[in-house]
């Protein structure tokens, strides 16, 4: 569920646009984020193993600015809420695209019902009968994820792969001179996994009723469950967009304008249909995922059972549908700038907390860390997510590059 | 090194990652001068000594 959730809009985005403008030579950023992202996974796998909710952890033994505000309702539920609005301009561009090419109209000021509607009933299936309900929700994920292998693998047969290219830009470390190259390794390495994956991944084991005996399975999960598919996914977006925009020279800047470039490259026949179809898979996945984060991220906050058969709960996992005015309107300027500070100052505070809490006798006991290199791996996490936040305090007094300097 | 021992109202773990924050700023502040016309090379080599010293020290399980 973690690998669908990340899969957003955003992360694609991204990707197509460093396939799009530099080719395969951003490729290791991929395996490196995740990678690094992986100790901090470790780390919400060990507290499940524990039977332990993070969010109550860091309550418990950080207080509830830390763990209720900035972990859950700040950095997980208005986070679900904000990013979905670009889920949903997303979406519905994909449905209205896909709709055109099989021949008929049906515009994003209309189709944004069906996705309310599909999108609203997943997320609602999720604990319906108990665990039945996670297990479809969960298989409804894995099924999104092999779609959009299907469908972009598809493409790639299409366009071709400079294997050569794509294998030095997987192992030579390459990013742009100066100030860019900064900004693209600390956004890509630092970015991969936030606090939403941290606290989803924690909460998902425990709704499977995971314990100590399933923590090796957890390790198992978050390696063939959320690295290999995000390594795999992004990659072939990006090789896709570097076989075609990027040698044309072609330089789209959204998603919908870059899926519209990259539709008359891709011929006249099934490819274009299949893009379509695997791309519209990550909006609806990642629309399903954050709802269900929220929603269990506002009741982990105020201390409430996660039954997902009250009003409460399908209240709060549906907040993040409010993203259907983004058909008519961009998201709210003042809360995107106002939540993108919120994160950016606290994600490194939780971080740290999260670190200090695995190597703490009292919080988990004999659970806590045993291995130097995880740790350093933890410490190289809270140090991007610093870099993260410092830049953003750097860029604001206009201190970081072309700001003109103090 | 005992991180786990408390030094005022925080214990050393915590207040390693407090100086690895400060180290990270000189890190960065250290690099926009240092890409953009070569200066403040001082800070950019003080913040990652110590940012790596301190990755080093807090990597250190508790016994």
């Amino acid at each position: 569920m973690d690998a669908a959730l990340t899969l957003g809009a955003g992360t694609l985005t991204a990707a197509m646009l460093s396939g799009a403008t530099f080719g395969y030579k951003t490729v290791w950023l991929l395996w490196l984020s995740m990678g690094l992202g992986l100790f901090m996974m470790a780390a919400m796998a060990r507290f499940t193993a524990l039977g332990k909710g993070a969010v109550a952890l860091q309550n418990q033994h950080h207080g509830w600015l830390i763990g209720s505000l900035m972990t859950a309702l700040v950095g997980t539920a208005a986070v679900a809420v904000v990013f979905n609005y670009g889920q949903y301009s997303l979406g519905t561009h994909l449905i209205e695209s896909l709709a055109a090419r099989l021949g008929f109209h049906f515009p994003r000021q209309v189709n944004w019902v069906l996705y309310l509607v599909v999108t609203s009933w997943l997320t609602l299936s999720y604990g319906r009968g108990g665990k039945r309900g996670i297990r479809f929700v969960e298989t409804f994920m894995k099924a999104s994820i092999a779609v959009m292998l299907v469908a972009f693998g598809a493409c790639l047969y299409v366009t071709g792969v400079d294997w050569s290219a794509a294998l030095r830009g997987a192992v030579v470390p390459w990013l742009p001179p100066g100030g860019p190259g900064i900004d693209l390794f600390v956004a890509s390495s630092a970015a991969a996994i936030g606090v939403m994956d941290w606290f989803l991944f924690n909460q998902a084991g425990l709704a499977r009723g995971w314990g100590k005996e399933h923590e090796p399975l957890a390790r198992f999960d978050m390696t063939v469950g959320l690295f290999l598919p995000f390594v795999i996914v992004n990659f072939l977006v990006m090789a896709v967009f570097a076989e075609t925009l990027f040698e044309a020279g072609t330089r789209p800047e959204t998603a919908a304008e870059l899926a519209t470039a990259l539709e008359p490259v891709l011929g006249s026949s099934w490819a274009p249909i299949l893009f379509y179809v695997g791309f519209l898979a990550v909006p609806i996945s990642t629309t399903v995922g954050m709802s269900i984060a929220g929603a269990m991220a506002i009741h982990e906050a105020f201390g409430w059972e996660h039954r997902t058969d009250r009003w409460r709960w399908r209240i709060a996992a549906l907040l993040p549908q409010i993203g259907f005015l983004a058909v008519w309107y961009p998201r709210p300027v003042w809360l995107v700038i106002a939540i993108g500070a919120f994160l950016s100052l606290t994600d490194n505070i939780v971080a740290w907390s999260f670190y200090l809490l695995l190597n703490d006798d009292n919080a988990v006991g004999e659970g806590r860390s045993r291995s130097r290199w995880w740790n350093v791996g933890l410490m190289l996490q809270v140090t991007l997510l610093n870099s993260i936040a410092i830049i953003y305090v750097l860029n604001r007094l206009g201190w970081w590059f072309g700001g003109g300097g103090p | 090194m005992n991180l786990e021992r408390r030094l005022g109202p925080a214990s050393l773990r915590l207040w390693g990652l407090i100086l690895n924050f400060l180290a990270n700023v000189l890190l960065l502040y250290g690099a926009v001068g240092f890409v953009s016309d070569g200066s403040r090379g001082l800070a950019l080599g003080v913040g990652l000594v110590v940012t790596v010293a301190c990755i080093g020290v807090l990597s250190t399980p508790r016994r």
